[in-house]
């Protein structure tokens, strides 16, 4: 139960920091002054852009976390990280058409959509090769999604050169694909908070399958669990989580990776509890690298995969050396 | 009680043939040793016979169901087996390993599960983890993850064979008393612990059966030396027989 609370608590104040931080510092009483509802700029300015920020970056986290433990829990390897079957390949191709390529669609509805449309498909794909070649199980999968994310990373690069020209810059692919979460209106976050909330149903649904499959291929499929089928599902419905975390905040590196792990340490194995801790632990850490990401160097954003990847590293491998020093 | 019947199991691998229509007639009660040379297909009959790996072709009858056509709860249920590497993936502690045990199938009263927990002796062990068990430990504790649920076949691939003498008898004790009112069907390696403690063996060479007999019965046939290329000399002691292989 302590866990659990200090998590939620810690939740709370990386919120109500990451809402304080940004290019113009703000006290925890404006923050509360604006949701109050202060007519002034400076609150309005909080309530319809920098909180739904907060809000959005804390569910990203969650989703990686929540893919992140799918992923580990199927492949039973403690390396293996959502983005491993394509989907962030498929993801960035998506991400590239609906930024370079000219479509009668405003952007930022075709930008998540496709990008979300990238990511699952990519890894429908990968699944789909495996089984046609025969290859059902997990390290089948994982070849095939080596494969894929190599020639969906060469479309990419080629679309990039192809496409880009003095109107359209580069640096906004390149800024997508090191991360960053958009700021959506409060109906949007409303969405996103549905979507994740399914998200984490969905993955519950999988948690005592994913426990009995780490018994081994053999000892689960004595315990009755038809692997093969299992496996395909799992990661049809991680792929989906992941899908949405890259729809609505690019691609993070890192946090799906770290937060299993770090929940591990906290919970345990078991992946009832593992998921929901891993989502809470995901949704700390963005929170926080979003934070940094809009006021470490401002006026200008350092794109969050960054602030993830350089802040996140260091401090996963002390964690990492502290667990194996006791 | 169920009896559990193979009928011209064959399972091909590529060019190998691991089984070549092999028959077998069990149970429903009864301790069995599967014995048999490296490579003569032990472990294959045993997984399908287990339901783990489909045959190539035949069928297996338990009870007069044929495997095939059961649910995966229902095969869960009946049929347990203990695989002769067991090494969970996420370090979990014991109270939790026999907990999936039980969830597996139909419910499992919390009684049964302490029951078994007690009958291993692993009630002060309820939150170590895997990785801080010693050998005799994990056997016991793989053991009462599968007997949990009680069911009425068992069917074990010598999981006690990396063990010191003394847990190495405690556990095949354990999977041969089993055979008093259930079906225990064994593989065991050491010779001398099959013929003292099961009622039965069952001899297997080149995916097939080559001797099927009660223990006593098998002691002096002729087909043991040839099966596994030695001369055994039979050496008798004061409560049985002692098998001493010579090249």
């Amino acid at each position: 139960m302590r866990v659990w609370a200090s998590l939620a608590l810690a939740l709370l104040l990386a919120i109500i920091v990451a809402a304080c931080a940004g290019h113009d510092w703000a006290s925890p009483g404006d923050v509360l002054r604006a949701i109050a509802g202060d007519p002034s700029l400076g609150a309005r300015l909080l309530v319809e852009w920098r909180i739904p920020r907060v809000l959005a970056a804390a569910l990203v986290g969650a989703l990686l976390g929540l893919g992140g433990t799918v992923f580990q829990g199927v492949f039973r390897n403690p390396l293996a990280e959502p983005y491993l079957l394509g989907s962030a390949g498929g993801a960035a191709l998506g991400a590239t058409v609906a930024l370079l390529v000219p479509l009668a669609v405003p952007q930022s509805l075709l930008l998540p959509v496709l990008a979300f449309a990238g990511a699952w498909g990519a890894t429908i794909l990968v699944i789909g090769i495996s089984r046609v070649s025969g290859a059902v199980d997990a390290a089948g999968m994982l070849l095939a999604g080596v494969a894929m994310a190599a020639i969906l990373g060469a479309l990419r690069s080629f679309l990039m050169l192809a496409l880009s020209d003095e109107t359209v810059s580069l640096q906004i692919v390149l800024s997508w694909v090191l991360g960053g979460v958009q700021t959506p209106s409060w109906p949007v976050l409303g969405l996103m908070t549905a979507i994740s909330a399914a998200c984490l149903g969905l993955t519950l649904v999988l948690a005592r399958n994913l426990d009995i499959l780490g018994l081994g291929e053999t000892m689960a499929t004595s315990f009755g669990l038809n692997v093969n089928r299992f496996v395909m599902l799992a990661v049809l419905a991680g792929s989906v989580v992941v899908a949405a975390a890259v729809a609505f905040g690019g691609l993070v590196a890192f946090v799906g990776l770290a937060s299993p792990h770090i929940a591990r340490w906290l919970v345990g194995p078991l992946h009832r509890p593992l998921l929901p801790a891993s989502a809470l632990v995901g949704a700390i850490v963005v929170t926080v690298a979003d934070a940094i990401a809009r006021s470490a160097l401002p006026p200008a954003e350092i794109p969050l995969g960054l602030v993830t990847a350089v802040a996140g590293g260091p401090f996963f491998i002390l964690l990492l050396a502290r667990r194996l020093r006791t | 009680m169920t009896a559990l019947v193979a009928d011209k199991l064959t399972v091909k691998r590529g060019n190998a043939t691991l089984l070549d229509g092999l028959s077998l007639s069990l149970g429903p009660t009864g301790s069995v040793a599967v014995i048999g040379p490296n490579g003569a297909g032990k472990s294959t009959l045993l997984k399908v016979l287990a339901g783990i790996e489909a045959p190539t072709s035949g069928r297996i009858l338990l009870g007069d169901r044929d495997l095939a056509s059961l649910s995966h709860a229902a095969r869960a249920h009946a049929l347990g087996f203990v695989p002769q590497h067991f090494d969970p993936h996420w370090d979990l502690s014991v109270g939790e390993l026999v907990r999936l045990g039980a969830e597996r199938g139909e419910r499992v009263p919390q009684e049964s599960v302490n029951r078994i927990v007690a009958a291993f002796e692993l009630s002060g062990l309820d939150r170590r983890r895997w990785s801080t068990l010693s050998g005799g430990e994990r056997a016991r504790v793989l053991l009462a993850t599968v007997l949990v649920v009680d069911p009425p076949v068992l069917l074990a691939d010598e999981p006690a064979a990396s063990l010191d003498i003394r847990h190495r008898l405690d556990v095949i004790q354990a999977l041969a008393a089993r055979g008093r009112d259930r079906l225990s069907i064994v593989v065991v390696h050491d010779l001398d612990l099959a013929f003292s403690f099961f009622d039965r063996i069952v001899l297997v060479d080149h995916g097939r059966v080559v001797a099927d007999a009660p223990a006593r019965a098998l002691l002096d046939d002729p087909r043991l030396d040839t099966v596994f290329g030695v001369r055994f000399e039979r050496l008798r002691t004061d409560d049985g027989w002692l098998l001493r292989a010579r090249l």
